[in-house]
Formats: C-alpha cells, sequence, structure tokens
C-alpha cells in the first residue's frame, strides 16, 4: 500500500537469497510483495502476513511492483497479487514475474470461477486463494517458496543430484503444491481452486528411485505434453510419440512416460467421480436378486410405493444411487446378504407391496446398506436414496424420505431376519440418522438403531409372523393398513409392549393382526390419539397404526406381527399416521380390510400398501410425525416387544400417537413409549417398509434401545408365534372406517 | 459496573449484527488481527473500508448515470466493491453486490439500478451501525476484549 513502507521492509530484511537454503527462523521473515489495488484488503493482508512473521511489502499498482521487483532483485522471496487491478491485468504481472524473476507467485481473487483459476495455473501461478483470504491460507505461502527453490536447484544440477531434490522435483510434479494451482499439477488445480492450503501431495509416487534428472513439469512443459496427447489421442498416445510431438530436448521417453501415467490417472479420477462405492452394482445384483422373491412384491410394493409416494421409483434410484454414496463402504456388497435376506422376506413379500418396492429399494439400498455397513447410510445423499438407505442403515427405516421410508431399514447388518417376511432387522441404524433428516425427521437416530428390524416388506406372512413375534402380542391387526401408520407409529408406540391397547394394535398380530374391528378404532386411535387404547386394546397388540390408520402405520401393524415389518411401515405410518393418521385414514383401511383377507400375506402386502398410500397421504405429514411417532414407536415398539410382545403394540402405539400428533415433539415421547418394543420394531419394520416416514426411523434410531428390545422381543416373537401371525392379520371385521380417526 | 455494562452491551451489538447477518465469520478474522501491535485494527479497516468503498459507489452512480450500458465498467467496479466488503466481512453488503453483479451480467438495467439502490441502502445501513459500535467500544476501552472487568 505505501511504498515507503515497502521500501522500509524490504530494506530492513533484505536478506539476499543464495540459494544456501532458509534462514534458520524460516518461515519468519519471509519477504513478501503484496500486490492489491483494494486498499482495504491490502491493508488486512498486510496485517496477515505481519502476523505470520513475514515481511511484508505492499503496493497498489502492477506497475510499480514490477519496477521494484526489478530493481531489487532477490529481494523478495514470494509475490502475492490480486487478479483484477486497474492498471495490469494480475495474470500479465504474473507472466512477467515468472519470466524475469522466476519468483512464486500466488494469484488473489473475489472470483472464484473455474476458468479464472485455470488461467491461473496456466499462467503458471503457485497457487490461487480466493477472497476473503484468511490467515491461515496465508500462514502457508512459504511451501512454495521451498519447493520453487528445489525445483530450480534440480534444474541446476540437471541430474539426479540429492536425492532430496529428486523428492522435490517429485513432489513438484506430482504436483501437489497444497494450493490449487501448483505448476503442472494438473491435479491441484481442479482440486483446490479455492486455493486453500492443503498439502495433498497426492501423488507422492516415486516415479524413479533412480538418479534421473529430475524433469520439471512446469506449467508449460505440461501443456506441450497435453497438446501431444490429445492430438494423438489420449488412448492412443504413446510416450514415444509424443515426445516426438513435444520436441522438448532433454526429455527422456521415461519422463513422458510415467507423467503420462499420473495424466491418465488423474482423468480417470476426474471422470469417475463417485463411484467409489459402486454400489450401484451391487446393489443392482443383490437387489435383483432380491427383487426376485420380492419381485411378486414388487409389483405391488411399487404400486404400494407408488401410491404411499413413499418409495417413488426414484427413490429406488435413489436408492441406488444412495447407496452407492453411502455404502461406498459395503452396504453395496452386503446387500448379498441381504438380498438373501430379502429373498426370503420376498417370499413372505406377496403381500407385502411395501415391501417389493421397498425390497427393490431397499435392495439396492439395504442390500447395501445391509450387508455393508449400515453406517453407510449415509444417505444423505439422495433423499430416496437414503432414504432406503436409512433404512438400511439403520435398518432400512430411513426409508422414509423419499420413499417413505423405505424403511428398509438398512438398519445395521443386523439383519436379523426375524422376521420372515421381510423385517430385516438391519441394524444399519448407522446411516439412517442421515436420512432421516431429510425429511426433517432426523432419523439421526437411524445410527443407533443398528438394530432396525427392516421389516421390509412384510410379507405377510412372514411377517406377520415376525410381527407376532415381535409382537407376541401386538395385533397384527393393527399393522394391517391402518396398522402400517398408526402401528408403526403406534406400534412403536405399543410396541413398548405395553400392551396399552392402542399401540399394540399390531402386536397383536397374533391375534389376527389385522382385526378390523380392533383396528378400526385402532387405527382412529392410532391416529386420533394413541390414547383410544380402546382399540389396541381390543386388537389386543393391534396397533392402531396398523390399523391402517390410512398411514402406512399399518404396514407396521402387518410387520408387527411378523417381524414388525409393519411395524416398521407403521410406525412411520404410525408416526406419520398419527399426524396424520386422522386424515388419511381412510384409505388404508380399506386396503387394510382386504389385507386382512389375505391375512398372511395379503395383509401384508395390503399393508403395504395401505400403508404407503396411507403414508403417501400421510406423507407429508408424516415425515414429520412418523418421525416423531416413530421414534416413540420404536422407542415403544421395542420396548413393548422385550416386554411383553402382546402389550407392546397396543401401549406402543397409543402413546405413540399421541406423541405423534406432537410429532415434532414426539420425539421426546419416543421413549417414553419405549416400552412398545416390540412395537416399535414393528413399526420399525412397517416403516422401514416404505412408510416414508423418516421419523420411523427416527424411531428406529432412536432405538438403539428400541432396537435391542426388539431384537429381543422379536427373537422371542418368533419363538412364539410365528405362526399366529397369519390369522392376525385377518382383520376381521376390521373396517378401516371404523378407524379412522 | 458501568463498565461491565458497556461491554455487555457492545457485545450484544456485536452479536446482533451478526446474527442480522450483516456481519459474518470474516469479521472474526479481523479482530484475531488486532493485538498490541495494532489495538484499533478493525476500526482503521473499517473506516477505510467505508472511505474506500464510497468512492466505490460514488463511482458505480456516475457510470450509472452516463453511460448506464457499458455493464462491463460497472461490472468491474462492483467486483472491487465485492473483494472488500468480503474482506471485511460484510455479509449482506456483499450478498447485494453479488445481486447486483448477476444484473450486469444479465445487462438488466432495470435490475441494476434497483440493485444499486438497495446496496446504498445497505451501506449507509452497516456504516451507521458499525460506527455506534466502534463508539461503544471505544468508550468501553481497551479492555473490551477481556473477559474481565478491568475496573
Amino acid at each position: 500500500m505505501d511504498p515507503s513502507r515497502a521500501a522500509a521492509s524490504t530494506a530492513s530484511s533484505g536478506r539476499p537469497r543464495d540459494g544456501v537454503g532458509p534462514p534458520p527462523d524460516f518461515p519468519a521473515g519471509l519477504r513478501v510483495l503484496v500486490v492489491d489495488d483494494d486498499p482495504t484488503c491490502l491493508k488486512i493482508l498486510d496485517r496477515m502476513l505481519r502476523k505470520c512473521l513475514y515481511d511484508v511489502t505492499t503496493c497498489t499498482r502492477a506497475a510499480a511492483a514490477l519496477a521494484m521487483l526489478r530493481e531489487r532483485r532477490g529481494a523478495f522471496d514470494v509475490v502475492l497479487s490480486d487478479v483484477y487491478m486497474p492498471d495490469m491485468d494480475g495474470f500479465k504481472l504474473l507472466e512477467h514475474i515468472g519470466l524475469e524473476m522466476d519468483l512464486p507467485v500466488i494469484m488473489m481473487s473475489a472470483d472464484d470461477g473455474r476458468d479464472v483459476v485455470m488461467k491461473g495455473v496456466t499462467h503458471g501461478a503457485c497457487d490461487y486463494l480466493i477472497k476473503p483470504v484468511r490467515m491461515e491460507a496465508l500462514r502457508n505461502i512459504w511451501q512454495h517458496v521451498v519447493r520453487k527453490r528445489r525445483n530450480e536447484l534440480k534444474e541446476l544440477e540437471h541430474s539426479g543430484s540429492a536425492e532430496e531434490n529428486d523428492r522435490q522435483k517429485r513432489a513438484l510434479e506430482d504436483g501437489d503444491n497444497a494450493s490449487s494451482a501448483s505448476e503442472g499439477n494438473w491435479k491441484n488445480v481442479k482440486r483446490r481452486k479455492d486455493g486453500k492450503e492443503e498439502e495433498e501431495v497426492e501423488e507422492r509416487e516415486d516415479p524413479s528411485t533412480l538418479k534421473k534428472p529430475r524433469v520439471v513439469w512446469s506449467v508449460d512443459l505440461h501443456q506441450q505434453f497435453v497438446a501431444a496427447v490429445n492430438q494423438l489421442g489420449v488412448d492412443k498416445a504413446v510416450p514415444k510419440k509424443i515426445l516426438e510431438l513435444m520436441k522438448v530436448p532433454r526429455l527422456t521417453r521415461e519422463n513422458v512416460a510415467s507423467h503420462l501415467q499420473k495424466y491418465r490417472l488423474y482423468l480417470r479420477r476426474l471422470s469417475v467421480p463417485q463411484h467409489e462405492a459402486r454400489l450401484d452394482t451391487p446393489y443392482t445384483g443383490a437387489s435383483e436378486a432380491t427383487f426376485r422373491s420380492v419381485g411378486s412384491f414388487d409389483g405391488l410394493d411399487t404400486q404400494a410405493l407408488a401410491v404411499s409416494g413413499q418409495f417413488p421409483p426414484q427413490s429406488l434410484t435413489t436408492l441406488h444411487s444412495g447407496p452407492r454414496r453411502v455404502t461406498t463402504t459395503g452396504i453395496g456388497l452386503p446387500s448379498i446378504d441381504q438380498v438373501g435376506f430379502f429373498n426370503s422376506s420376498a417370499q413372505m413379500a406377496n403381500a407385502s407391496n411395501i415391501r417389493p418396492a421397498m425390497m427393490q429399494q431397499m435392495n439396492n439400498k439395504q442390500l447395501n446398506f445391509l450387508s455393508g455397513p449400515s453406517t453407510n447410510m449415509e444417505s444423505g445423499q439422495h433423499g430416496q436414496s437414503q432414504q432406503l438407505v436409512e433404512s438400511y442403515g439403520n435398518m432400512g427405516l430411513r426409508v422414509g424420505e423419499g420413499a417413505s421410508g423405505f424403511f428398509n431399514l438398512p438398519s445395521s447388518q443386523r439383519t436379523s431376519t426375524s422376521f420372515p417376511g421381510g423385517t430385516i432387522n438391519v441394524n444399519l441404524s448407522n446411516s439412517l440418522p442421515m436420512q432421516m433428516t431429510q425429511q426433517g425427521q432426523q432419523f439421526s437416530v437411524c445410527q443407533q438403531q443398528n438394530r432396525i428390524h427392516i421389516s421390509m416388506p412384510r410379507q405377510l406372512q412372514t411377517r406377520e409372523q415376525l410381527l407376532n413375534e415381535i409382537l407376541g402380542e401386538y395385533d397384527s391387526r393393527l399393522s394391517t393398513p391402518m396398522g402400517h401408520q398408526i402401528l408403526s407409529n403406534e406400534v412403536s408406540g405399543h410396541v413398548s409392549g405395553r400392551g396399552r391397547s392402542n399401540m399394540n394394535v399390531r402386536t397383536s398380530l397374533r391375534e389376527g393382526y389385522m382385526n378390523a374391528s380392533s383396528y378400526g378404532p385402532l387405527s382412529h386411535a392410532l391416529y386420533a390419539d394413541f390414547s383410544n387404547s380402546g382399540m389396541n386394546e381390543s386388537t389386543g397388540s393391534c396397533y392402531p397404526l396398523a390399523s391402517g390408520a390410512g398411514t402406512t402405520n399399518f404396514t407396521s401393524i402387518g410387520m408387527l406381527q411378523e417381524a414388525l415389518p409393519p411395524v416398521g411401515n407403521v410406525e412411520t405410518l404410525g408416526n406419520s399416521v398419527s399426524v396424520k393418521g386422522a386424515n388419511d385414514f381412510v384409505p388404508d383401511y380399506d386396503l387394510l380390510s382386504d389385507v386382512r383377507q389375505s391375512k398372511s400375506q395379503d395383509w401384508k402386502s395390503q399393508n403395504i400398501d395401505v400403508s404407503y398410500q396411507s403414508a403417501q397421504q400421510l406423507g407429508s405429514k408424516q415425515s414429520n410425525i412418523d418421525f416423531g411417532s416413530s421414534r416413540l414407536a420404536h422407542e415403544d415398539s421395542i420396548a413393548a416387544i422385550k416386554d411383553d410382545k402382546s402389550r407392546n403394540a397396543c401401549t406402543v402405539r397409543k402413546e405413540i400417537f399421541s406423541v405423534r400428533t406432537e410429532i415434532e415433539h414426539e420425539k421426546g415421547d419416543c421413549t417414553a413409549q419405549r416400552n412398545g418394543t416390540i412395537l416399535v420394531e414393528n413399526s420399525l419394520r412397517v416403516m422401514a417398509e416404505g412408510m416414508s416416514d423418516l421419523s420411523y426411523q427416527e424411531v428406529l434410531f432412536d432405538d438403539n434401545i428400541i432396537q435391542n428390545e426388539l431384537m429381543n422381543v422379536v427373537g422371542k416373537k418368533q419363538q412364539e408365534g410365528v405362526g399366529q401371525v397369519d390369522p392376525e392379520f385377518n382383520f376381521d371385521g376390521y373396517s378401516w372406517d371404523d378407524i379412522q380417526v | 459496573m458501568e463498565y461491565s455494562n458497556l461491554r455487555r452491551q457492545a457485545a450484544y451489538m456485536k452479536k446482533s449484527l451478526f446474527d442480522q447477518g450483516y456481519l459474518d465469520e470474516q469479521f472474526y478474522q479481523l479482530e484475531e488481527l488486532q493485538d498490541d501491535v495494532s489495538p484499533n485494527f478493525v476500526e482503521e479497516v473499517v473506516t477505510l473500508f467505508f472511505r474506500d468503498s464510497a468512492r466505490l459507489i460514488s463511482n458505480i452512480e456516475q457510470a450509472l448515470d452516463k453511460c448506464p450500458q457499458e455493464f462491463s465498467k460497472l461490472n468491474a467496479f462492483v467486483h472491487q466493491l465485492k473483494g472488500s466488503t468480503s474482506s471485511i466481512g460484510a455479509s449482506r453488503l456483499k450478498n447485494e453486490c453479488t445481486r447486483f453483479r448477476d444484473y450486469c451480467d444479465e445487462e438488466n438495467l432495470e435490475g441494476c439500478l434497483k440493485s444499486f439502490q438497495k446496496l446504498k441502502r445497505e451501506h449507509a445501513v452497516l456504516r451507521q451501525k458499525l460506527e455506534s459500535y466502534f463508539q461503544l467500544l471505544r468508550q468501553v476501552g481497551p479492555v473490551e476484549k477481556a473477559t474481565r472487568p478491568s475496573m
């Protein structure tokens, strides 16, 4: 800013750099010349650099800077220049400096457009900092000085002189000047546009440990190289030809070869940004496998899903995609396991419409999730996938997000397939959290949910069984459509096994899960208020949720029975249901009733459908609500499961539902609902099924405890009431209408 | 007491500036640069900023008056302005600059004019707020950063 100061500063620190090496207190005392026409920025930079103990000289005009540099050769170590300056273009200055003084130049600008940064790189800037410049960024600028010095030395020596030189060169070659625009480092450029001085020396390879003259791949040289490669064709470029085209003396074929190798790697990296996971493949594979089984469901599910809007096809996609991302770690692969799991469930899945859809999604995701580190579920990536992922991760509970909680609850690997149908107790819970949030529900809980039973498509039969098992008491009734939502919610709540009649809607899956009658009211109860234990009670564990509270809850209900897969849904449903339930009850009911008919399978599928549908309806609401409820439900269910199968559903539900209404607050309640672990589980399952209810996931997640409980419950349930599921699923006289809240 | 009250007031004022989006975390960076060697650094920078930005704004105004179609020129001006606003952490002002620049890119004169008016307003408001803030700080004295009252 003021030349006087500059002069002063330079004078004081005018140690000539003779290349012998940095002074002992390096980088203190680094002589920096800053050029910026903006006085404010200049002042700030000046201060910052001084704080770094550098020797600062400031200039507002490029011309003045150049003059200064010329006059005092060797008086500066590094130049910081702004890009947009009135008198001279920053790049021009850069070029001049590079040609005349060969000092490292760092560009700065508020402009972080890629082209501009690229320009900086190609013009030879060592780095490019984005304004506002932070102190941290300035602290490391000394590295450019060192690097450049070493390179110069190497070049001087021009042959495998010191090993360190080689290394230096290598470093330079590899390019990784921490900042973005390291010379000849295309990688850096690409990466660090903002000039973060991260030392990402990507390629620390050692192309030649031999003492070869190290070639410095300067920007120009690299450009020539690239031109030659392009001319030849990237695939066809061979070092020999490149060398010929480049016509650079003293460049050996080996140099070119190694450089080409790096370049190719770089290109490859560019084109495959996120395929680390490659989950897709595994997913698809796995999912396909599962899907096959689920196939039957698929139709249903997809529809259901579609209906429920929970798992729109996209979710599938997302799921796929999601898992990829998420599961890169492993969800994809493990999915195979899951697939198997799903397959089994798939069988059940006839009914589980949800399941198929979910399965698919889940499969993709789940597989990923299940198999893999459920944590991967970091679904955050795609709403849909997330959902799946989440659910899977969480145990698939997450599914909720887009897919309304596909519930696949990717819950961690636990694939406790206790659910015959599909509750995949994937304990993915990890990922769930991420996804859950999507819906805003914060499924972050998912993580905990490792135990989330992925109640994936509740193959009604299996599911029921599962639910039954889980719920023990849970009336599968509840799980049916109405219950789904409600169930899910409720289940969670009820599952707590408290037999809180309402919630237990589904827990009593055994009892005929879909006791329509019971559900009817249950559903209502579920939604309207879980307190309608009346509903549940009648059904035993009917989760009101399941009753098809129009919401996916029902699914959960169904699940409750078996493996609470419906629960999952239910939960989600429940959650959503609770909120929504009231509203959308009706539709589900119908489904539920149908479901009932089919009992084991039908209702499941129906449930799923219902749940989905209801879920759909609830959809929006659900998310929030479900979340809350799911949480509760989850907890409840889990609790329920643990406590007593029978009770769980109902009680859980009730609590869940009521909670759900508040949903937002639900979460807190959920814990209360812990009792209904079983329910929770179921609900979880239900939810997983696709209850987009993220909330479900949430529930699931929260429920580590629940999970545990659920697991316990489920386990028990399995032993106990597997068989009962079927009958119970029949929602006798279950009329959704009744359930209407 | 009064001292700590003032301090609290200052702290509160600062917090509200942040909460309302007038300032962002770059401002913290500035504060970090203040120390014994430069005890009034932040205020100096801010003063400098307002002086310089006032100049730029008047340049823009002139340009809009005389040669409004020269969007590239406007763009250059506002780019400069944006650079300094972001350097001091004037978040709202910076956003307005961005919007103005977008209008310039679109060559939308009307948008530019409207945005410019907003920009001027933001500038004035920020100036006034920061002025009061620094005034308060001055009263509080050099220990405003201290956690314990030094009275």
